[in-house]
């Protein structure tokens, strides 16, 4: 069976979790015989993926497996029109070409110039006004952070700096002259759609493909006019829906690609079966039409301990994530208030950074409990790991969480955790407490809980240990070829 | 002349609510009373009542050939009071029949044999007080927990008197021996029934299971099998949660219909009948001793006591509850000794079991929560409250 797959994104530079998932999931697939073709928007030099074949839709230069000549337009004209090199113009465009092609070479400025990147998790609002304002770099970090927890960069070749380590002031960041220039970037979100739909049907123009797998809205565009065009079924895998990022919110144009994207499809794939019931509300899709496939997860041979001293004595209880409306900080922060009654001396560190920052700094000094919390802002990462091994309790209390990948992490730190309900990751685990968001006594008893009893934290951590080596990628792989099948035999 | 020996677990715990730790020191009614009516009254409706209808049948059919005994915890009986009386009622019916005998266990359910052993005998003392004033009988049989059982209990428990105890046939402590003879305590008279497991969970595990090779039981193929062990054998022990009758095999599965037709097939062998536990042991010899080099009880795949107290939260939890005894009996008030009781109930330290594959499926059944730890953790609140709001301040008054 071949197929094409239609990403985002691609380790080592990725924005989120896609990536990552992207890369579990054809790692799997590939060793049990599915031939895949994978296509992203850019490729960077530096993907290593050996299993399958990736595709960049602006470079169309192929990687490993089966490489396609190389193609420089530039030296194709040149070489048909001699007279054509010493032209000034044709000069011109030809040092811009190259300057263009030695861009790699700084793998950590690389991944900030590409605003594309973010797009997973944010609206087109706050991309414009990230844009015009320079802000990105800071999110674009905690992307970053996030998405390499549980995917470690492999040791970089040599002089080459490693993403995490390098260190990335704000105003020497070429971004905005790189936003303004538009040599490769709109300044919309849906021109950059449009436009990977365009190069990626260019791109694949010919090829012959069982069926399509698109991940996520950005690519259903482009999935949707493949698909006709090879008369090829469409799967549309959705790994977050825009009610997720914004609740009621939501950008209406983002949500009509995926509708768009869902009503295409001969069948669609959800992260959870909570996203499975939120595409059923939101977008009408028959239920019988979604398929849930959970995540995996890498799992990670040993975490380094920290035996540094904590800073404070109290026991500590973090959160570590955006700081959006999604992911629920307020609950936190009014938790907090009341395990402190029982547990005065526990402190509290909400570390990330959002648009609900501000306010969550405010509520905590209404409620008067600033003494006992700490707001560490971004962490990166060293900072992450030292974050979740000096805590005791992880919570993540997301109203809406389409799967949720940083308790796992917490987990394989040994760390035990509290997620909400609400969010997909809940439906896998065992070993965890599990609250609903909104139910702020329950979140406090069950950190009191943790906090107090030894013997409960000893259990759960011992045995989620062993759970989240478990929570594997093969299991994913195994459920979606069945679903592959099925689509053709239909 | 071989014969077939029926015995069924009659219990309910006393469920805590779910009790978070915000709740401590503001709220000391720790029972979830609503959902303990709910259950006992379901069970009632599925089984307890169409089950005792159908053994009275069967009794009054035979004459009183077919036999069967109980052993009907405290805590279920003073749950049936409640919520259930006619419950009871159909169990005195049964009582006045003669063809059936109640054995003793602990009142609460609990697992003081391994812990308090003053406790244990006093918990045995009400249980044979019970029986005597519900059903008339006083018990000559006894059967712990959950067949809890090693050489200290059996010794103990033949020191107070009683003349036989049923156990778990375990296939490490019988090795080469039959389930299917009578034999001894260790050093002791008092004689040992042990469970047929193989014949005992035919019914109550496998019954309706359709993945099964013998699906579907009959009545006729299982007396068949009992038939099979003529001439190898005194007594086939079946022994099982009487919940096994329309709860954990639903009626739909025909679960009551192989129990109409069990004893006339039984009886179709001339050589066969059927005993109540007191009968058998007047009947057979004991065929030698037994002594258990570990302690055995009916659960889980592993038959010992790791459902119970497999992890550190559950060791924690009953060290706890049984380490507030002198304090609770110094106090001398009986709502506040039957209080402490009904949390020795082994249930709440089975909800915590955080077994894995079949056990934890058997396991997360009975639990009414959502999983070990929250059990745990309910049950640590309600003993902070306790030690907090009730024994605390009593400590105090006591000082000045």
């Amino acid at each position: 069976m071949k197929i094409l797959m239609l990403g985002w994104e691609y380790p080592p530079h990725i924005s989120g979790g896609l990536g990552t998932a992207c890369e579990g999931l054809t790692t799997s697939l590939a060793s049990r015989g599915i031939e895949i073709d994978f296509l992203v928007p850019k490729l960077y030099g530096e993907e290593n993926a050996p299993h399958m074949q990736l595709l960049g839709a602006a470079s169309g230069r192929p990687m490993d497996r089966a490489p396609i000549e190389e193609r420089d337009p530039l030296a194709e004209l040149i070489a048909a029109e001699p007279a054509l090199a010493t032209d000034p113009i044709f000069t011109a465009a030809a040092e811009a070409a190259q300057s263009q092609a030695a861009q790699p070479a700084e793998p950590g400025v690389q991944v900030l110039r590409v605003p594309a990147m973010l797009k997973p998790y944010l609206d087109q609002a706050t991309y414009r006004e990230l844009v015009t304002s320079g802000a990105l770099q800071e999110s674009a970090v905690a992307e970053i952070a996030a998405a390499q927890i549980l995917h470690p960069l492999p040791e970089p070749p040599q002089g080459v700096t490693r993403l995490e380590h390098v260190h990335i002031p704000g105003d020497d960041l070429p971004f905005a002259e790189e936003a303004s220039g538009e040599a490769h970037y709109g300044h919309d979100l849906f021109s950059e759609v449009a436009r990977y739909a365009m190069s990626a049907t260019r791109r694949v123009h010919g090829q012959k493909y069982d069926l399509v797998h698109a991940h996520d809205w950005m690519t259903f565009p482009a999935g949707i006019e493949i698909a006709r065009r090879a008369g090829a079924p469409l799967l549309v895998h959705v790994h977050s829906l825009e009610y997720d990022r914004a609740g009621h919110g939501a950008d209406r144009d983002i949500v009509a690609v995926e509708h768009q994207g869902l009503e295409n499809a001969a069948r669609v794939i959800a992260v959870s079966y909570y996203t499975r019931g939120l595409i059923n509300r939101v977008h009408n899709a028959p239920l019988d039409k979604i398929s849930v496939v959970h995540n995996g997860v890498y799992a990670r041979e040993t975490v380094e301990a920290y035996t540094e001293q904590r800073q404070s004595t109290g026991p500590v209880v973090l959160f570590l994530g955006r700081v959006t409306f999604q992911k629920g900080p307020e609950y936190f922060v009014q938790a907090a208030a009341r395990v402190l009654e029982h547990v005065p001396d526990a402190v509290f560190i909400m570390a990330g950074s959002g648009d609900m920052l501000p306010r969550m700094k405010a509520l905590a000094e209404d409620l008067g409990i600033t003494e006992s919390f700490r707001f560490p802002g971004f962490l990166r990462g060293a900072e992450v790991e030292r974050a979740f091994s000096t805590a005791d309790v992880y919570v993540m209390p997301s109203v809406s969480e389409p799967f949720g990948i940083a308790p796992l992490e917490a987990m394989s730190h040994d760390r035990p955790v509290i997620v909400s309900k609400q969010s997909g990751v809940s439906e896998i685990l065992r070993n965890a407490l599990k609250v609903d968001f909104w139910d702020v006594d329950k979140i406090a008893s069950q950190i009191v809980a943790l906090l107090e009893l030894p013997e409960l934290r000893r259990v759960i951590v011992e045995r989620a240990r062993e759970e989240v080596r478990n929570i594997h990628w093969d299991a994913a792989a195994e459920k979606l070829i069945p679903i592959y099948e099925s689509v053709l035999g239909s | 002349m071989p014969s077939v020996c029926f015995y069924f677990e009659v219990h309910q715990p006393y469920r805590l609510k779910p009790y978070g730790a915000l709740q401590v020191g503001r709220d000391h009614a720790y029972f979830d009373e609503k959902l303990n009516a709910e259950v006992l009254r379901k069970v009632a409706n599925k089984c307890y009542l169409p089950a005792n209808e159908s053994m009275l049948r069967l009794i009054e059919r035979t004459e009183g050939r077919f036999r069967i005994s109980y052993a009907v915890t405290g805590v279920a009986i003073e749950q049936m009071k409640r919520y259930a009386p006619e419950v009871l009622d159909s169990f005195v019916r049964l009582a006045k029949t003669g063809a059936v005998e109640f054995v003793a266990e602990t009142y609460y359910h609990s697992l003081a044999a391994l812990y308090d052993k003053e406790e244990y005998r006093e918990q045995i003392d009400l249980e044979m007080k019970l029986i005597k004033s519900e059903f008339g009988q006083t018990p000559r049989v006894f059967r712990n927990t959950e067949l809890i059982y090693n050489d200290e209990i059996g010794q103990f428990i033949s020191d107070l008197g009683f003349e036989a105890m049923l156990i778990e046939g375990a296939d490490d402590i019988l090795d080469w021996r039959s389930p299917n003879f009578v034999y001894r305590v260790a050093d002791r008279e008092t004689r040992l029934l042990a469970k047929n497991y193989k014949l005992s969970d035919d019914i109550a595990f496998r019954f309706s299971n359709q993945a099964w090779g013998e699906y579907p039981l009959t009545a006729d193929k299982f007396a068949g099998w009992v038939h099979g062990h003529s001439g190898a054998g005194d007594v086939i022990n079946l022994f099982m949660d009487y919940e096994t009758f329309g709860e954990h095999q639903w009626r739909e599965t025909g679960i009551f219909e192989f129990l109409e037709h069990l004893p006339d097939l039984l009886f179709t062998h001339p050589h066969w009948d059927i005993l109540t536990p007191s009968q058998v042991i007047d009947r057979y010899p004991a065929l030698g001793e037994l002594s258990f080099h570990r302690t055995v009880s009916w659960a889980d795949e592993a038959r010992d006591i790791s459902a119970w107290r497999g992890n550190a939260m559950q060791q924690r939890a009953l060290t706890e509850i049984y380490a507030l005894g002198s304090a609770i009996k110094r106090r001398n008030n009986s709502h506040l000794l039957a209080l402490w009781r009904r949390l020795q109930t082994s249930d709440h330290f089975y909800y915590m079991a955080t077994k894995s594959a079949s056990d934890a499926e058997v396991h997360d059944y009975f639990s009414p929560y959502e999983g070990p730890y929250d059990a745990f953790i309910h049950y640590m609140n309600v003993m902070k409250d306790l030690n907090l709001s009730v024994l605390a301040p009593a400590e105090k008054r006591i000082r000045l």
